[in-house]
């Protein structure tokens, strides 16, 4: 099927709000049974089997932060960050929708006590087609400051 | 022109079973703590493995003061201060790299990856007294490096690395590198960097608090026992094996040896039973012996602090960096094993991923803790915070340290002894005109 970039662009809009809502469990829906979530660490490319992430998370590690965000023990996330977030910048890779590649970029606001953290950057998604919508088989977020100290990002990105 | 300040008393402030609030809030104890602790004794700077090869570089830091850490041409380790002596600019702009020279940007001086000044552009307007070799990039006094580990003092004088850091902190480090069939760790992956908006020891104390983990880390072994089956919390009850133990000069840490003699070994970084597990364990016994394998395969490295600045837990190096009373930057480094299989090593990284760093399911919640005790320290009816959990039973064992149950406080109780004898010491300010000129406070007088 040819690609429908404003299907594209609500899955991704869709994505942030769940983020931005701290719907764990919605947002965990997202994801294909063989994802692969990297958030790299110091520079934007590298072997992570040779190099720290700061997140590097198949499926079952995910589902792992979810059940954690959700156990009332996650005291970073207590009280949770308020978060806003912009995506955009939308360019879309391929030439039918069975497997996409999308770069975006997008500037979400995070505050918390009072502290206000501004966090920007790129992400990649792999977006495969899963009926009528996607799902996310590998997604990629470069963020600006990843070679920099960073207070809580605990919160979804 | 002598700055008198009113002088703290540090007895006042530290008692054997409690200790009070302003250590963690008060700009002026901060300020004195940069003075004599990280300005005086030794810390921690970086691992002699990260700059491999000559003119390899990173920025670093001692207290506040930024210093390059390289690799000379001749091969050797060199701690330079990141001042031009011209006119104070940063010469390194950059954390990380390869150099042979460092070029001021702002008149164009060159210094050599060993410090000396390379040249200076239009040196004619300098007259005859004007010497190169005096003016290469100032030099931190002292530097020393253990199994890898640089070390580095501001201050000339004073005890050696060797008398600072003791037989049984060196033993803690041995058992944390020797885990290497080569003998050597590789810290060459990267590093997680994050800050919290509190006070630097509530981090020094925190990674070596026993009591913590069954509470702020819950939900961490919870995923960890639905995943894997292992329970970690009877590690950490007042029930278990695990020691918490005093080294002397504020070195501390927890000994699960105990613990893991009784429970076989299965904490931690797990012991792979797999084909590149047993290539493992027979490297390490060709290394070091059967029954130096087993001790290692036992420790499973340290859970220790090197006074002040410097943390082995797990497979990582943590440095934890004051910046101002109540703000601290967090920096792990997780170490890979040279000679270990690959996937053991990858395992170890993985392992650290899912605890640590700023998107970490453990220590992210560790900061929290420690903010919430920054707002808890605003309140101060009664302003102590108590350290007396297990005073009465702790006691010497056969190696000469303090040991208590892994969940009292007697890490707690020798990191902050040795605070206090370091704090009572005289200040720059009252030392004398000649030592003042040595450790670089007082400038020469002109000629």
């Amino acid at each position: 099927m040819a690609v429908d970039r404003h299907q594209v662009e609500t899955f991704l809009y869709r994505e942030a709000r769940l983020m931005d809502e701290h719907a764990y469990d919605e947002w965990l829906a997202l994801w294909a049974d063989d994802a692969l979530y990297w958030v790299p660490c110091n520079e934007d490319d590298f072997d992570p089997e040779r190099h720290v992430s700061i997140v590097y998370e198949n499926k079952a590690r995910l589902e792992d932060r979810i059940t954690r965000l959700k156990s009332g023990a996650a005291y970073a996330q207590d009280p949770k960050s308020r978060l806003s977030r912009v995506v955009s910048n939308v360019e879309i890779e391929g030439e039918n929708d069975h497997e996409l590649m999308i770069h975006s970029t997008f500037n979400l606001t995070a505050l918390r006590r009072g502290r206000i953290d501004i966090l920007a950057g790129r992400a990649t998604h792999k977006l495969r087609r899963s009926g009528d919508s996607f799902k996310i088989a590998f997604k990629k977020v470069l963020l600006i400051n990843n070679d920099q100290v960073i207070h809580n990002l605990t919160f979804l990105i | 022109m002598k700055i008198t300040r009113p002088a703290i008393n540090y007895d006042e402030l530290v008692k054997d079973d409690r200790v009070h609030g302003r250590v963690y809030t008060d700009p002026l104890i901060f300020e004195q703590e940069l003075d004599k602790i990280f300005s005086r004794g030794w810390v921690y700077i970086g691992h002699a493995s990260e700059i491999p090869h000559p003119g390899d570089f990173r920025v670093t830091d001692i207290g506040l003061q930024s210093v390059i850490m390289v690799r000379d041409d001749a091969g050797k380790v060199q701690l330079l201060m990141n001042r031009c002596t011209h006119r104070a600019n940063a010469v390194c702009q950059i954390e990380r790299g390869n150099a042979a020279i460092f070029r001021c940007a702002y008149h164009g001086w060159t210094f050599r990856n060993n410090g000396d000044l390379a040249s200076v552009t239009y040196q004619d307007r300098y007259d005859a007294s004007f010497r190169k070799e005096d003016n290469g990039l100032r030099k931190v006094p002292r530097m020393a490096i253990y199994r890898g580990f640089v070390f580095a003092s501001l201050s000339p004088i004073g005890i050696t690395l060797d008398e600072h850091l003791g037989p049984l902190a060196k033993e803690q480090i041995d058992l944390f590198v020797d885990l290497s069939p080569e003998g050597e760790l590789d810290v060459t992956a990267g590093v997680h960097k994050y800050g919290y908006q509190a006070n630097w020891k509530f981090q020094v104390e925190n990674s070596m608090d026993g009591y913590h983990g069954n509470f702020v880390h819950q939900s961490f072994f919870e995923n960890v026992r639905r995943r894997s089956g292992v329970n970690l919390t009877d590690m950490m009850t007042s029930q278990s094996a695990a020691q918490t133990r005093d080294l002397g000069n504020g070195h501390v840490m927890i000994d699960f040896r105990p613990y893991n003699k009784l429970k076989g070994a299965r904490m931690g970084a797990a012991m792979p039973t797999s084909e590149s597990g047993q290539a493992y364990r027979e490297a390490l016994i060709a290394k070091h012996g059967p029954e130096r394998a087993q001790e290692l395969l036992t420790a499973r490295g340290t859970h220790l602090l090197v006074f002040p600045n410097l943390v082995l837990i797990g497979v990582q190096i943590r440095v934890i960096k004051p910046i101002k009373a109540d703000e601290t930057e967090v920096f792990l480094y997780p170490t890979f094993l040279k000679g270990a299989p690959h996937e053991l090593n990858v395992t170890r990284l993985r392992g650290h991923e899912a605890f640590y760093g700023p998107a970490g399911g453990g220590a992210t919640d560790d900061l929290e803790m420690f903010e919430r005790n920054q707002i808890g320290l605003s309140a101060r009816v009664d302003p102590w915070l108590i350290l007396s959990r297990g005073r009465q039973q702790e006691r010497p064992d056969e190696d000469g340290a303090t040991a208590g149950q892994i969940t009292d406080e007697v890490t707690q109780r020798g990191i902050w002894r040795q605070w206090k004898k370091v704090m009572s010491q005289a200040g720059v300010e009252n030392s004398t005109r000649l030592e003042r000129r040595r450790i670089g406070v007082e400038r020469r007088a002109p000629q």
